[in-house]
């Protein structure tokens, strides 16, 4: 028999400090955000009227949206970017969407088929990243990097790399229309934020997922078809790029050239988003604030006259200051 | 429940296995030969020649950059910075009239910079390659909006400035032009590190388990660091053959180079059984997507599906690749 | 006659060349706890992978209470009642206990998971079954090893599991906690259920199983009473050889101390130590869990920079920042855990060999390959390590082949102190003895040897002296011959620090 046996008494203290350190730096996340929501509040003209404010969620809604499916992507998958898995191809698709609908708008179709048509790309070209990382078994980095390059390339082949302009009484609804004093874009990052909490943190397919994510031996040997939700989450994450993209036209009133350059934000939300959680695991609320706060940044950013040559730098430095500070809290 | 025997079972593991090795070098050799009958001017001396000293010199020069850096274990998203980050203070201490070797030390020297950046985040913050040099990336791009007034491009074509870009681009030795000189002898460099140096075999170890490394007395931070600045430095060297070639820098051009670069490593992983990048490897993945690229405009596709065509084929390339491994196992 | 839980009959299993199971049979009742041993390799993982769904058999029948099974994933054999009790824990870190507990059952309101009722039946369970009181919200990578193991079994319970396989349960649980898990073993038994108990501690195979089937070579040698043939007999049909010769005696002159600890100090983990290591000793350092001997072998290792104290090697005093410092002077380490610290299992065995000797393998920073195949071949003809060439990647080597890969390392890199933390830990009964004799090679090479092992009887009988750490102090020192398993227990758990503490 093995002689060992526990020294409760510096485990203890060991396990609180730990929870101690988790604490003040989760709490330490929100005060920076608390705090330089503060600080343009003070300084940024205009920043804490209703108008920008509702502007800048109705500007996040894309992101919110589109950092979202990144987020469920992270939660099957892990959120080890390198080895665990990751949808590179959510902006490209999300372009390659919008070509989709416009196109077919321009051609007449009308919006009964150009959505669900716009909807169902997105979901086929998810369906190949799941073709890619689970039945092929390809890197999610890499299996996903060459479906984003087959998405962009067809987006620009559909629209020869112009803008396509539309027009329909549904864009001018979701552009300007509102409920209740609430713009319809604001309206649809409410309600997919509340359906989203509800799949992802009420559901036993949301635990699943987490399951499938945090480790997909246990998942599998607890009976779970880890491959489906995996599958699941790449076809969502597409789904959710067909979602965002009719709103990405109704904004702009086109489909433009150079979505797929949102990439980069979408991931700052959703690893960002990790911060916000108790368990530094990515979730819902946790990705929509980050969403809002990096609306929020760029908007005060604007409002103070800095150039907007600093949004990308600031951006990145917040990811260092982030992923430095989660990973310190993980070890402490 | 199968009814194979012993021996049935053994031979078409083995076929697969082999066969998953040579689907990229099969793949390679299927497209250059559908484009010799299929492109007409394909095989032509002066193409293959065009094709070699303008598009796969600097695509090969940040591969192997990338190939020393995946060896590793890491990852490399800020080549662009360092592609940019060199061509830019290249230009511009050649526009303020500096010599042009200096003009080379201080462009290799900014992207020496960006690798000491990776490196510092990467050994000190303790923060994973993708994150750390997707910070890089970010904080790159707005150093070259805010030096060049939002992203204006830096035109030197006036013949005064001529000298150095043409000492470079243009010269060549023994009927081998400088810029293809410079690449082999980046290529020698680079399979000497890696396949037959101490420093190749500690990258190896790296790359399968760090930890192990680590208690086998290697210096993990110091060899990371020599990892992210050869990258960084070998990407500042195709840097400044771009701009050299012509004579601009324009911000933001680097990031093309990001995903081939990643592309023709990985490519190059399946010619090996154990996955694992290696210098011959991430050449055949460069020839390819080149290749790809050249025979596609020759037959008339335009860039946009040139793009999907080279994104189907990577799909496919890999997919048979890993499918095939799977299988095998 | 009812059918039997569980009746597995002639299983066969073929990964490429190598027949992992041979015409193996696997029988358990209901109410009983069924023991399954063997060596490493004989087969036992495999047959419990295959009833679990994780490998499909090549051929052969599984029914679970008379029902034929055909095709069994994980979620089928569940529905069966069958629960697995994996070795390595297989939980998801960031759930919750309630989490780990529901998962593929959760209770719900609607569409909704209720998790008040999911937190309230989790504790309930836990109270009822271990007398545990733990708050179910706290997250998995929270919990000890023994905590995580209590989840597992729950997660069994609450899925009204008929048949429960528990695969090494007990192997990273104190004396306490294996106590009270057999006693919910004994309980769930009375219970009806049917439990296959697979260990490598024959003692806890006596004290718990009424049956136990033998496994060697993938075949099923013999299905005994524990308490009617005995541990000994047991381990005569796993290995088929007499155990007599388990731990090899050498004759080495202990020379001069090479290496001494002189009031080594690291805060909160120990203080105050003082040792010398000879050449040709082996020096033994036991104590319970969180004592303080890894920490003071990680010290030695450049892994923790130490408060106060010194250690003095060659002469000089050390500081050593990491372990490349300790490497350099001279120490190696053979880490407990060997996939994660000790071989690169994506490496070839030549490359994983050679790796901390490249220094001496090259010329001007290049390797030189024809010195490194001699000196690697030279090795692994040496330790009779079981692979083809040195080509071979590591991860296809069995656990003892790739314990000694590690060792051959060091070997290749002439260390003066050799430190090895639990090297016998998850291997066989065979490659033990091996490992043992590579030992006595390096002390009788005139090396020093720190022994840092929680297996009292292997600590006993292959240390020339032992340092027993109790809360961070050294409160004992034996010589080879006053030593037996039973008084090291004592003094390791305190109880000799106690009486003398009374007697002051």
């Amino acid at each position: 028999m093995t002689a060992v046996e526990h020294a409760p008494a510096t485990s203890r203290g060991w396990f609180n400090s730990k929870v101690f350190a988790k604490l003040a730096i989760r709490l330490g996340a929100f005060a920076a955000f608390a705090g330089i929501m503060i600080y343009f509040a003070l300084t940024a003209r205009g920043f804490t009227t209703t108008y920008n404010m509702i502007n800048v969620v109705e500007q996040s809604t894309i992101l919110g949206f589109l950092a979202f499916a990144m987020t469920v992507v992270f939660i099957g998958t892990g959120t080890d970017v390198q080895k665990g898995g990751i949808d590179l191809s959510i902006a490209a698709n999300a372009g390659l969407c919008a070509a989709v609908y416009a196109v077919m708008m321009r051609e007449g179709y009308g919006n009964y088929v150009a959505i669900p048509a716009a909807i169902g790309t997105g979901m086929v070209i998810g369906f190949f990243n799941g073709l890619a990382v689970v039945t092929l078994k390809i890197m999610p980095l890499l299996g996903t990097l060459a479906v984003m390059n087959i998405a962009a390339g067809v987006e620009l082949t559909l629209t020869e790399n112009t803008v396509v302009p539309v027009q329909s009484d549904l864009m001018t609804v979701l552009a300007f229309g509102r409920f209740l004093g609430i713009s319809t874009l604001a309206w649809c990052l409410i309600i997919g934020s509340v359906l989203l909490v509800w799949a992802i943190h009420y559901s036993k397919i949301g635990l699943r997922l987490y399951a499938v994510g945090g480790h997909i031996e246990a998942a599998r040997a607890a009976g779970i078809n880890t491959g489906r939700y995996v599958y699941g989450a790449y076809i969502f994450s597409g789904f959710m790029a067909g979602v965002a993209s009719i709103l990405i036209v109704s904004r702009l009133s086109s489909s433009t050239p150079g979505t797929g350059l949102m990439l980069l934000p979408i991931l700052a939300a959703a690893l960002l988003g990790t911060v916000f959680s108790r368990r530094f695991i990515p979730t819902i609320g946790g990705t929509l604030l980050a969403a809002l706060f990096i609306g929020f940044l760029a908007n005060g950013f604007q409002l103070l006259g800095i150039s907007s040559y600093w949004v990308s730098g600031v951006q990145g430095a917040l990811i260092l200051l982030v992923v430095t500070v989660t990973s310190f809290a993980k070890k402490h | 429940m199968t009814n194979q025997t012993d021996t049935a079972v053994r031979e078409s593991r083995f076929s697969l296995e082999a066969a998953s090795n040579y689907a990229v070098i099969v793949a390679f050799i299927a497209v250059v030969i559908f484009f010799t009958f299929a492109a007409p001017g394909f095989m032509s001396g002066e193409n293959i020649f065009n094709l070699i000293s303008n598009k796969v010199v600097l695509l090969a020069i940040v591969a192997l950059g990338m190939t020393i850096v995946i060896g590793a274990g890491g990852i490399d998203l800020s080549v662009g910075v360092s592609i940019d980050l060199s061509s830019m203070i290249f230009i511009m201490m050649i526009a303020a009239g500096y010599m042009g070797a200096f003009a080379v030390m201080g462009g290799l020297g900014a992207a020496f910079c960006v690798g000491l950046l990776n490196a510092f985040l990467i050994n000190k913050l303790k923060i994973n390659p993708f994150l750390a040099t997707l910070g890089v990336l970010f904080i790159g791009k707005s150093i070259q909006q805010l030096s060049t007034q939002g992203g204006v491009p830096i035109y030197l074509t006036r013949a005064e400035y001529a000298a150095p870009f043409d000492a470079i681009a243009r010269t060549s030795l023994l009927g081998i032009p400088t810029p293809i000189i410079i690449l082999v002898v980046c290529i020698i460099g680079v399979y000497l590190a890696l396949h037959r140096s101490v420093f190749g075999r500690y990258v190896a170890a790296l790359g399968a388990q760090a930890d192990v490394a680590r208690y086998s007395g290697i210096r993990v931070p110091f060899h990371m660091s020599i990892v992210f600045i050869s990258c960084a430095v070998l990407s500042g060297i195709t840097g400044i053959l771009l701009s050299s070639t012509v004579r601009s820098y324009v911000p933001l051009a680097g990031d093309a180079f990001l995903l081939d670069a990643i592309g023709a490593t990985f490519i190059g992983t399946a010619i090996s059984a154990e996955r694992r990048p290696s210098v011959l490897g991430t050449l055949i993945g460069v020839a390819l997507l080149a290749v790809m690229r050249n025979g596609l405009l020759l037959i008339g596709w335009n860039f946009f599906w040139q793009q999907v065509g080279i994104g189907v084929l990577v799909f496919l390339v890999l997919g048979l690749s890993f499918g095939l491994r799977k299988r095998a196992e | 006659m009812t059918a039997a839980a569980i009746e597995m009959r002639s299983i066969n299993k073929i990964f490429g060349p190598v027949k992992a199971l041979d015409d193996a049979d696997l029988v358990v009742e209901a109410g009983t706890i069924h023991g399954l041993v063997g060596q490493n390799g004989a087969g036992k993982s495999t047959i419990i992978k295959i009833l679990a769904g994780i490998y499909r058999r090549t051929s052969g029948n599984v029914s679970v209470f008379g029902k034929p099974l055909d095709q069994i994933t994980p979620a089928s054999i569940e529905a069966e009642g069958v629960h697995f009790i994996h070795q390595d824990r297989l939980l998801v870190p960031t759930a919750t206990v309630a989490e780990a507990i529901f998962l593929r059952n959760e209770p719900r309101v609607g569409p909704f998971i209720n998790y008040r009722e999911m937190n309230r039946r989790a504790s309930e369970l836990l109270k009822l079954y271990f007398e545990l009181d733990l708050d179910p919200r706290t997250l998995i990578s929270e919990l000890s090893t023994a905590q995580q193991k209590i989840v597992q079994i729950t997660r069994a319970l609450a899925h009204d599991a008929k048949v429960m396989v528990l695969d090494e349960p007990t192997a990273a649980l104190v004396s306490r906690e294996v106590e009270s898990l057999f006693s919910v073993l004994r309980r769930l038994k009375t219970d009806g259920l049917a439990i296959v108990f697979i260990s490598h501690y024959m003692s806890e195979i006596l004290e718990i199983c009424d049956v136990v089937t033998v496994l060697r070579n993938g075949t099923d040698v013999g299905v005994v009473d524990p308490s009617e043939v005995g541990i000994q007999k047991i381990v005569e049909m796993m290995t088929n050889r007499d155990t007599s010769e388990m731990y090899p005696r050498r004759e080495v002159e202990i020379g001069a101390p090479v290496m001494s600890v002189r009031n080594l100090t690291v805060d909160g983990a120990f203080e105050d130590v003082s040792f010398d290591i000879r050449s040709g000793e082996i020096l033994g350092l036991t104590g319970l869990l969180g004592s303080g001997d890894k920490e003071v072998l990680n010290t030695l290792f450049g892994q923790i920079k130490p408060d106060a104290g010194e250690i003095i090697l060659h002469d000089k005093q050390q500081k050593f920042g990491s372990p490349v410092d300790a490497v350099n002077a001279g120490v190696a380490k053979i880490p407990e855990d060997r996939r994660a610290h000790g071989v690169a299992t994506g490496l070839s065995v030549g490359e994983n060999m050679s790796l901390a000797s490249l220094g001496q393998l090259s010329t001007r920073g290049f390797v030189d390959r024809k010195k490194e195949a001699e000196v690697v071949d030279g090795l692994i003809r040496d330790l009779g390590i079981k692979t083809p060439d040195r080509h071979t990647l590591v991860k296809n080597l069995s656990g003892g082949n790739q314990q000694k890969v590690v060792v051959g390392k060091w070997l290749g890199c002439n260390s003066e102190i050799s430190l090895l933390d639990e090297p016998t830990v998850a291997v066989d009964v065979g490659a033990k003895v091996e490992i043992y004799n590579l030992m006595n090679r390096l002390a009788s090479e005139g090396k020093g040897l720190v022994f840092v092992s929680s297996d009292l009887e292997e600590v006993t009988e292959m240390c020339d002296r032992v340092l027993v750490i109790y809360r961070g102090k050294i409160i004992g020192e034996y010589k080879r011959g006053e030593i037996d398993a039973d008084r090291l227990l004592a003094a390791a758990s305190g109880a000799v620090a106690e009486t003398e503490r009374k007697r002051a």
